[in-house]
C-alpha cells in the first residue's frame, strides 16, 4: 500500500536534498553531523533563547524535557556505542513568547567513575568493561541518558536496563536512583512507559525471558509488579500498551549468551520470525502469542483495540538490526555506515490468530501519539524522517495518517539534523542541530499544518549533541 | 635412625595439615547491625559452580568493621562474604538475583554482572599471612 503521493513527494524532498552542490557546503566538511556526537563539557547555566522567527502560541507554556547521551569520550579513550554516553537533561522553557535552556548531566555512579578514572571505562550496551570496575548491578552502568517522565513532582531520567533516577525538575540536579520498593531495588525500568489518558503508568523490566511487568499510579506510586515469563530472550527497547492488554513485540534479535558488552550477546535469528505477545492488563497470567516475519525495532506507536477484537499499532521496523549493532558504534569515531532505514509500518493481530503488516511506505522513527488517546483509536503518528543517504539522523519531521494515507511533513533541509517532536495539545514541539549556525534550535509546529513550518524558532548559543527522547511539561 | 628420619618425614608431612587461625578483616560496613556470613572454599569447583564450602562461620555486625578467625590448614582458598542487614540469614535479592545486601570476595575481587570467579578470588594461607582484609560493598 505505498502511497504514491507520499512517495512522490519523499522522492522529490530526497532529491533536492542530494541535488544541494558540494560547493555550497563549502567550510562543512560532509561529515560535519558529528556536531551530533560532540562532548559537553559541562552543565549548560540557564540562558535566554534568540527568537529566530516567528510567534509562539500565547497559551504554549511549559517544558520540553529531553535527554540523551552528551559525554562520550575521556582521557584518549571512547564509548563503544551512541547508547553509552552520559544522560544530559535538557529543559526547554516556554514561558510568554519566550524561551529559555539549561541541561544538566544525570549525576550516576557511571559518571563519577569515570571522571575520577579520567577514562570511559563502565561497561555498557556496546562498551567493554575497563579494567577492575565494579559493577554488581546493572545500576553501576546506568548512564540514565533515553527520556524522562514526570510522576509524583518529580522528574525520572529513563534507562532501560535498570532503575530511573530522580532529578529535580527545577534545578535538574541529580536526587538517586529510584526504588519503587525496597524488594524491586536495581530492578530495570524501560525508558518507554505507556501511559493511560487518566495517568496510571505501565512499564517493563527485562531480563533474558523474564519481564517485571510495573503499574504504577499517575503520581508514580508503586499500585503492583509481577513476574510474567517470555518465550524468548530478545532485546526490547520499547513496548506498546491499548486500553485492555499490553503488547509486547519479541524480535529476533535474541540474548544467547552472557557477557559484557551487552550487543555482543545478542544474535540476529531472522529464521524464528518475530513473536508478539499480548498479555491481559487485568490478569498478567493470560497472555496470546501471533507470529509475525522477522522485523528488527527500536519504537512503537501506541496500540488500540476495534470492535471485533483487533488490536493495531505503529511501529518503526528495520530490515535487521544493524543500526544498533554496528551504525551506533561506529558513530561515536565519526564513522557513518549505511543500514536499512525503519519503515513506518502498521501491525494488526486479528482474532483468528492471523497477523499482518501493512507498510506506510515512508522511513520514519521516534513515532509519538497523542497522549490524550493512548491505548484508544487513532489515526496518527508524529514521526522524524527526511533521511539522506550518506549521513545518519533524519531532516524532517511530518504526522503520518493512517486513515488518508497521507504524510503531512516539513523538511528542515540537509543541514538541519531532525531531533524527535513530541505532540502537545494542538501542537508539535522539538529541536533540530543546525549544522551552519552550530546551535540547537527549539521550534514549535502546529500540528494540523506541519508542512508551513515552524510557528516560532529559537536558537540556543550552543550545540547539544543528538538527544533520543522527551516530554512536554505544562506550566 | 633410619626409624627417626622417617618418624621426622611423617611429621613433615602432618605439620602442613595442622590448622592455625587465619583471620579475615571485614571493612567498610555501612549498616551497623546484623552479621556477616563468610563462606570458604578450598575449591576452584566448589566456588565457581555453587558447591559446598569448606567452612561457614557467621559473626554480629556492631560497628564499621568485624573480624572473623577462622582454623584452616595452610592451602589455597577463597572467600565469599555478605552483610545480612535484615538478619533473615540469605542474601537479600531483588526478582532477578541482583544482590540487595552488601557483599564481597577475597582478594576484594569482582565479578562481571555476576560473582567473581575462583582465579580472581583465591589466596595463599600459610603461617606468614595469618590475616586477610575484605572490603565489604
Amino acid at each position: 500500500m505505498l502511497n504514491r503521493r507520499t512517495f512522490l513527494s519523499h522522492a522529490g524532498l530526497a532529491t533536492a536534498a542530494l541535488a544541494i552542490p558540494e560547493a555550497l557546503r563549502a567550510g562543512s566538511g560532509p561529515a560535519d553531523w558529528r556536531l551530533a556526537l560532540a562532548d559537553v563539557p559541562g552543565d549548560i547555566a540557564t540562558r535566554r533563547l534568540r527568537r529566530v522567527h516567528g510567534r509562539a502560541p500565547a497559551a504554549l507554556k511549559g517544558t520540553l524535557y529531553r535527554n540523551g547521551p552528551a559525554r562520550f569520550r575521556r582521557g584518549g579513550s571512547a564509548s563503544g556505542h551512541w547508547f553509552d554516553g552520559d544522560g544530559m537533561i535538557r529543559a526547554w522553557e516556554i514561558d510568554d513568547g519566550d524561551a529559555r535552556l539549561a541541561a544538566r548531566f544525570v549525576d550516576t555512579p557511571k559518571r563519577r567513575l569515570e571522571e575520577a578514572r579520567g577514562a570511559m571505562v563502565v561497561p555498557g550496551f556496546g562498551t567493554p568493561a575497563g579494567p577492575d570496575v565494579p559493577v554488581s548491578s546493572s545500576d553501576d552502568t546506568n548512564a540514565a541518558n533515553t527520556s524522562v517522565m514526570m510522576a509524583g513532582g518529580k522528574l525520572l531520567a529513563l534507562w532501560e536496563a535498570g532503575s530511573a533516577t530522580e532529578v529535580d525538575p527545577r534545578t535538574l540536579a541529580t536526587l538517586g536512583q529510584k526504588s519503587f520498593s525496597p524488594e524491586l531495588k536495581h530492578m530495570p525500568f524501560l525508558a518507554h512507559p505507556r501511559i493511560e489518558p487518566d495517568g496510571r503508568i505501565w512499564n517493563l523490566g527485562l531480563s533474558g525471558r523474564s519481564a517485571l511487568v510495573w503499574r504504577l499510579s499517575a503520581s508514580g506510586a508503586l499500585e503492583a509488579s509481577q513476574i510474567v515469563p517470555l518465550p524468548r530472550a530478545s532485546y526490547m527497547h520499547d513496548f506498546t500498551a491499548t486500553a485492555r492488554h499490553l503488547v509486547i513485540v519479541l524480535q529476533p534479535w535474541l540474548q544467547d549468551r552472557m557477557g559484557l558488552p551487552y550487543v555482543d550477546s545478542l544474535t540476529w535469528r531472522p529464521e524464528r520470525g518475530t513473536q508478539v505477545m499480548v498479555i491481559d492488563k487485568a490478569d498478567l497470567t493470560r497472555s496470546r502469542i501471533f507470529e509475525l516475519p522477522a522485523f528488527a525495532f527500536f519504537h512503537l506507536g501506541d496500540a488500540w483495540e476495534e470492535a471485533d477484537g483487533t488490536i493495531r499499532f505503529d511501529g518503526c521496523l528495520e530490515a535487521d538490526p544493524s543500526f544498533g549493532s554496528t551504525a551506533a558504534r561506529a558513530m561515536v569515531a565519526g564513522v557513518h555506515i549505511d543500514t536499512p532505514h525503519p519503515a513506518l509500518t502498521m501491525i494488526a493481530l486479528h482474532p483468528g490468530g492471523r497477523a499482518t503488516l501493512t507498510s506506510s511506505g515512508i522511513m520514519a522513527e521516534f513515532p509519538r501519539c497523542d497522549p490524550r488517546q493512548a491505548g484508544l483509536p487513532r489515526t496518527r503518528t508524529v514521526h522524524v524522517g527526511g533521511y539522506i543517504k550518506g549521513a545518519p539522523f533524519a531532516h524532517a519531521v511530518g504526522v503520518w495518517d493512517w486513515a488518508k494515507e497521507r504524510d503531512d511533513a516539513y523538511d528542515f533541509g540537509a543541514r538541519q539534523l531532525v531531533e524527535e517532536f513530541v505532540p502537545h495539545d494542538r501542537w508539535l514541539v522539538g529541536t533540530t542541530i543546525n549544522l551552519d549556525a552550530r546551535a540547537t534550535e527549539l521550534h514549535v509546529l502546529d500540528a494540523a499544518n506541519v508542512a508551513r513550518g515552524p510557528l516560532v524558532t529559537w536558537r540556543a548559543n550552543v550545540a547539544l549533541p543528538y538527544g533520543f527522547h522527551g516530554n512536554f511539561v505544562s506550566a | 635412625m633410619f626409624r627417626l628420619l622417617a618418624a621426622a618425614a611423617i611429621l613433615a608431612c602432618a605439620a602442613p595439615a595442622a590448622a592455625a587461625p587465619l583471620t579475615f578483616a571485614f571493612t567498610g560496613i555501612e549498616t551497623p547491625k546484623g552479621a556477616i556470613l563468610m563462606s570458604v572454599y578450598d575449591s576452584e569447583e566448589a566456588f565457581d559452580r555453587g558447591g559446598k564450602p569448606l567452612v561457614s562461620q557467621m559473626v554480629a555486625v556492631a560497628g564499621t568493621s568485624v573480624e572473623i578467625v577462622a582454623d584452616l590448614p595452610p592451602g589455597r582458598y577463597a572467600v565469599k562474604a555478605f552483610h545480612d542487614i535484615d538478619g533473615d540469614g540469605k542474601m537479600g535479592t531483588n526478582p532477578f538475583g541482583i544482590p540487595l545486601e552488601p557483599f564481597a570476595f577475597s582478594n576484594d575481587a569482582v565479578g562481571d554482572m555476576g560473582p567473581a570467579k575462583w582465579t580472581a578470588a583465591a589466596f595463599d594461607f600459610d603461617a606468614a599471612t595469618p590475616r586477610h582484609a575484605i572490603k565489604i560493598r
